[in-house]
């Protein structure tokens, strides 16, 4: 009898385990057609406003560096205005990755980025035409945006950003002053081989000056090492591009690559790190480095003004914090002036429901064109932004943004502009990421980098166009 | 009694037959015909044949995975079973703590692939700061490193399975060739090690299909650096998958290899169990 | 005899070096946690000093950026319900293919045992994007999957433990007027006790430590992230941005682990080794 009974409860448990596995699936089999009605009706509505309040925005951010910032942003727009907002950031270097695997999902990012043209050919399939938006409107330069053959418009910029080297000024002072200073000012410094002769005696007499080294660590964890095969990378292929007349090419001859190789090594035998233990540093250390003192120089852009700043126990004060256009060695560099661009895109993901594009539309105009959005956008993020919808006192007034905004003014400077969007893939930086890891740990030559650079230049370029 | 039974099959099977349909059969017939198309999602395939298939050729990546996985097999295998089988003789010999000893031994066992990873990797990069180099500078390093990594997590599991295998072996077989007066080195080689042979194909069937499928641990200790030369096949596939659009089929023509690859593997090892069995 | 002591006397004093060697990693991750995140790099073999220790801070950073208690609930929850549905159904089907002899359950025996030797590379695509498409990317969706995924071993092993309980119980159960839920749940579940707790084990390790599945299938943006899937996530690709939270996390992620192994510990031992000889 008793196991006749402890039969028929077990029997009863089944039944509800499987009961409750039918209910959940049930569940997921309603909230479907309610979203989709939903969708139709925003559709035939088409009232932006009223859509936009009922949709939610998903923003895969590209930036791990400013994570905390989008994460209040996201929380305050909720705040305001009852639209859920959710910001994931991916993994630096794994942005393409990562937005893959995300994309297909149900739940997929509504808002993402692109870099480029590249990016775009990558991902058409998602991107919504985004003229009619007032953010396009807002856009001062429009030849900026990312447009189809169709002439729609696909990606808008949203941050003109620079980068160079930036150094402490405090240390450069300290350095002139001393006895047998290879110069006196940084006006002196205005070719590599003077950077080099400067950088050569002051790594000499780092103890003098109290520094560890003149570079921080040239960051090379793979994901960590954009700064190298994307941003340095770019000075080259922008004079062979100028050479040539070209803004992009299926084969890249590297006639830069001694150029390069002149300021990398610069990078690596004058630094507070040894060269073989650059594979695990990554850019937050080299930052922070730099935020304490121990270098005096580091590569990097207006964006890395809040890590600067946001190192428990910097020493380095704001005034003190100037950008130094990267000299490599090539003719006539006196004029060149900062990397000025953009690789940042903005892109509505057409495939997620109307209410969705709407509220992330919503979300991002409200950005840049709210007082709080603005707020945000200049003095967090520190985005230089390409809107007129910004004043001229609503600029970011960090020391490197103030510097990009100088140097972009200054007429007898030659800005370089951003040709690694035209870079194949993200593929072929990482392979040349690793090769100068490689390179600079010492288990291959220049010559192997130099070839890598070309052989995957021409296979990623390749592999794209068989697409 | 087979015939009322007959009936209960929707209670019985159909439960885990629809899961199994939805976890595996469904996706394993569509990954077969989708080796075979261009897709970017599984809605807008495009039959294209053999064209995956000769883009794997070409890929060096690939065959570079291939040889970095077998090398990987096969010294792992080694290591971890002659360490296991070491441990397991000098566990089974009635040592004072020999309960603790078992304890810390396998417990690496059950901490997760992606976080051992991590951990050893910071241990190693900590080692190698004092010579100046890091995990990813070198081939070499990841590739010991993951060496290392899988001695530290497999030795304990198999040591387990040696023990249970070791305390089989009956005492008086052992007494019997002591009289005998065989050395303990002629012990082992010819009374232990015959008698535990059933636990040496379970241990050598596991590390196998353990090293040849490695993903995790390969992922968060090097994942794959530098430049792919520590990439394992499981994580190059995964690599060709997401690592960029356009390759979906690439990858799933890789994996239906590597899927064949395991599957010999498995089957040769069956057949010499068999066997082995038989011979018994 | 004196010298078979002398040499375990040597064996224990190098049993005791490699417990030692053991247990190095785990307790290096432990005293990194404790120390500022930049102070990691420079000497990772010391323990905090005054200057270097950073107290909780650490831990408070990496459980606020990953949201771990979150993930170990799901954890949980994907790992309990997943295990329970494994045995339960896996068990009821093993019964019903080894006791209903015909071609269908003959090809569905091997269909499970097929399953075993497919790397989880070869169906990674087209499951996560199916269990998009039907809506199975969340907690119970997993569940199904999972039961799906491990039914493979599971049914394996269930079987090649009931071939060999002697029929006679059940007939006198059936005779006695017991349907077959019954005769299963009264009479052959109770026997099946010990290969229910080895196949619970196995899957159990396997589940609570898998990544792929749970971040193809659940993705980054939703709240049911796993523990392995939120490592990943703060670690990045390779490099750590925080080290100090990194080192946090790994500890907190093998607590539960460890804890779980010393009170279960006998079951453990004894599944893995039923679970090898069997499998």
């Amino acid at each position: 009898m008793k196991k006749k009974l402890a039969s028929v409860l077990l029997c009863a448990v089944m039944a509800a385990s499987m009961l409750t596995g039918c209910g959940n699936s049930g569940d997921a089999a309603a909230t479907t057609p309610a979203t989709d009605s939903k969708t139709d009706a925003a559709t035939t509505e088409a009232v932006e406003t009223t859509a936009a309040a009922d949709g939610s925005v998903y923003y895969l951010n590209f930036k791990p560096e400013v994570d905390e910032v989008w994460q209040k942003l996201a929380k305050e727009y909720t705040e305001e205005t009852g639209v859920p907002v959710k910001v994931v950031t991916a993994a630096s270097g794994t942005y393409e990755q990562t937005l893959m695997s995300e994309i297909a999902n149900t739940e997929a990012p509504t808002l993402f980025q692109i870099n480029g043209p590249i990016g775009y050919k990558n991902w058409k399939d998602y991107c919504a035409d985004l003229k009619d938006t007032d953010l396009y409107s807002w856009l001062m330069d429009k030849s900026l945006a990312i447009t189809g053959e169709d002439g729609g418009v696909y990606g808008i910029p949203y941050v003109v950003e620079g980068y160079g080297i930036i150094y402490n000024d405090a240390i450069m002072q300290k350095y002139f002053a001393l006895d047998g200073a290879k110069a006196a000012s940084m006006d002196e410094i205005n070719n590599f081989a003077k950077l080099k002769e400067v950088v050569e005696d002051m790594q000499a007499r780092k103890d003098e000056l109290g520094i560890e080294g003149v570079f921080a660590s040239t960051s090379l964890t793979p994901g960590e090492d954009w700064r190298w095969q994307t941003h340095l990378a770019n000075i080259p292929v922008y004079y062979e591009y100028k050479d040539k007349g070209i803004t992009d090419t299926d084969n890249l001859e590297f006639t830069y690559s001694d150029n390069f190789k002149n300021i990398f090594d610069l990078y690596i035998n004058n630094s507070c790190t040894a060269p073989g233990l650059l594979g695990s540093k990554s850019v937050d250390d080299s930052m922070a480095e730099f935020a304490l003192g121990q270098v005096a120089m580091v590569q990097n852009g207006n964006w890395a003004w809040g890590q600067i700043s946001g190192v428990d126990g910097n020493t380095v004060k704001a005034e003190d914090v100037k950008f130094l256009p990267i000299y490599t060695g090539v003719e006539g560099e006196e004029n060149q002036g900062l990397c000025t661009g953009t690789e940042n895109f903005f892109c509505i993901n057409k495939e997620a429901s109307a209410e969705d594009q709407a509220a992330s539309i919503a979300f991002v105009e409200w950005l840049f064109s709210s007082e709080t959005g603005k707020a945000a956008v200049t003095n967090d993020l520190g985005f230089i932004a390409p809107f007129d919808t910004f004043t001229d006192a609503e600029k970011p007034t960090d020391p490197l943004a103030q510097e990009v905004l100088r140097y972009m003014a200054d007429s007898s400077k030659t800005s370089v502009s951003w040709n690694f969007t035209s870079f194949p893939s993200q593929q072929f930086k990482d392979d040349f990421g690793a090769a100068l890891l490689e390179y600079a740990s010492g288990s291959i030559d220049w010559d192997s980098v130099k070839q890598t650079v070309v052989d995957r230049w021409a296979a990623e370029k390749a592999a794209i166009a068989a697409n | 009694m087979q015939k009322t039974l007959k009936r209960y099959f929707p209670i019985f099977v159909l439960p885990t037959l629809i899961a199994f349909s939805f976890a595996f059969i469904i996706p394993f017939v569509m990954g077969v015909y989708l080796s075979f198309c261009k897709f970017k999602t599984i809605t807008n395939a495009q039959f294209v044949g053999l064209e995956n298939y000769i883009k794997i050729f070409a890929d060096k990546d690939f065959v570079n995975a291939f040889g970095f996985t077998l090398k990987f097999s096969v010294v792992s295998i080694i290591t971890i079973n002659v360490f296991a089988f070491i441990l397991a003789l000098a566990l089974t010999r009635k040592i004072k703590g020999t309960n603790l000893f078992r304890t810390v031994f396998f417990m690496p066992n059950l901490i997760g692939g992606i976080i051992l990873g991590y951990i050893w990797q910071q241990m190693i990069n900590a080692v190698l700061l004092k010579y100046e180099t890091t995990l990813v500078a070198n081939p070499t390093y990841g590739f010991w490193g993951l060496i290392i990594l899988m001695n530290w997590q497999m030795i304990g599991y198999m040591m387990i399975i040696y023990v249970a295998g070791l305390q089989n072996v009956p005492t008086d077989l052992i007494e019997a060739a002591e009289i005998d007066g065989a050395t303990s080195l002629q012990t082992l080689f010819k009374v232990k090690i015959p008698m535990v042979m059933p636990s040496i194909t379970i241990c050598l069937f596991l590390t196998v299909s353990n090293s040849f499928k490695l993903f995790d641990q390969n992922l968060a200790l090097t994942a794959g650096a530098p430049s792919k030369k520590t990439a394992m096949l499981a994580l190059d596939i995964y690599n060709t998958f997401y690592g960029r659009s356009g390759f979906e089929g690439v990858g799933q023509a890789k994996a239906v290899l590597f899927f064949i690859v395991v599957a010999v593997i498995a089957l040769g090892q069956l057949v010499l169990t068999r066997r082995k069995e038989v011979e018994q | 005899m004196t010298k078979k002591k002398t040499s375990n006397v040597i064996i224990f004093c190098i049993l005791c070096v490699l417990v030692v060697a053991f247990l190095t990693p785990i307790f290096f991750v432990l005293i990194n946690s404790f120390k500022g995140k930049l102070f990691i790099s420079n000497n990772p073999f010391a323990l905090p000093t005054a200057e270097t220790f950073a107290g909780l801070t650490n831990y408070v950073n990496g459980i606020e950026k990953t949201g771990f208690f979150t993930a170990f609930g799901w954890s949980a929850f994907i790992t309990v319900f997943s295990v329970a549905a494994i045995i339960l159904f896996t068990s009821m089907t093993a019964y019903y293919l080894t006791r209903v002899k015909t071609g269908v359950t003959n090809v569905l025996y091997y269909m499970f045992v097929f399953s075993m030797i497919v790397p989880f590379q070869m169906v990674m695509f087209t499951m996560s994007k199916l269990a998009n498409m039907t809506h199975l990317n969340n907690p119970p969706g997993m569940v199904l999957l999972y039961l799906g995924f491990g039914s493979g071993l599971s049914v394996f092993m269930f079987c090649g433990f009931i071939k060999s309980i002697p029929l006679d119980i059940e007939e006198a159960a059936m005779i006695d007027g017991c349907n077959p839920l019954q005769t299963f749940f009264g009479v052959v579940m109770p026997i099946l006790k010990p290969t229910a707790i080895t196949v619970a084990i196995l899957n159990a390790m396997w589940i609570w430590n898998d990544y792929l599945l749970p971040y193809l299938v659940i993705g980054l943006s939703t709240n049911y992230k796993t523990i392995p899937v939120v490592v990943q996530y703060l670690v990045g690709s390779y490099g750590a941005k925080d080290l100090g939270a990194m080192m946090a996390l790994l500890v907190l992620s093998v607590i539960p682990i460890i804890v779980f192994y010393l009170t279960c510990q006998k079951y453990i031992i004894e599944g893995v080794v039923a679970g090898a000889v069997k499998g």
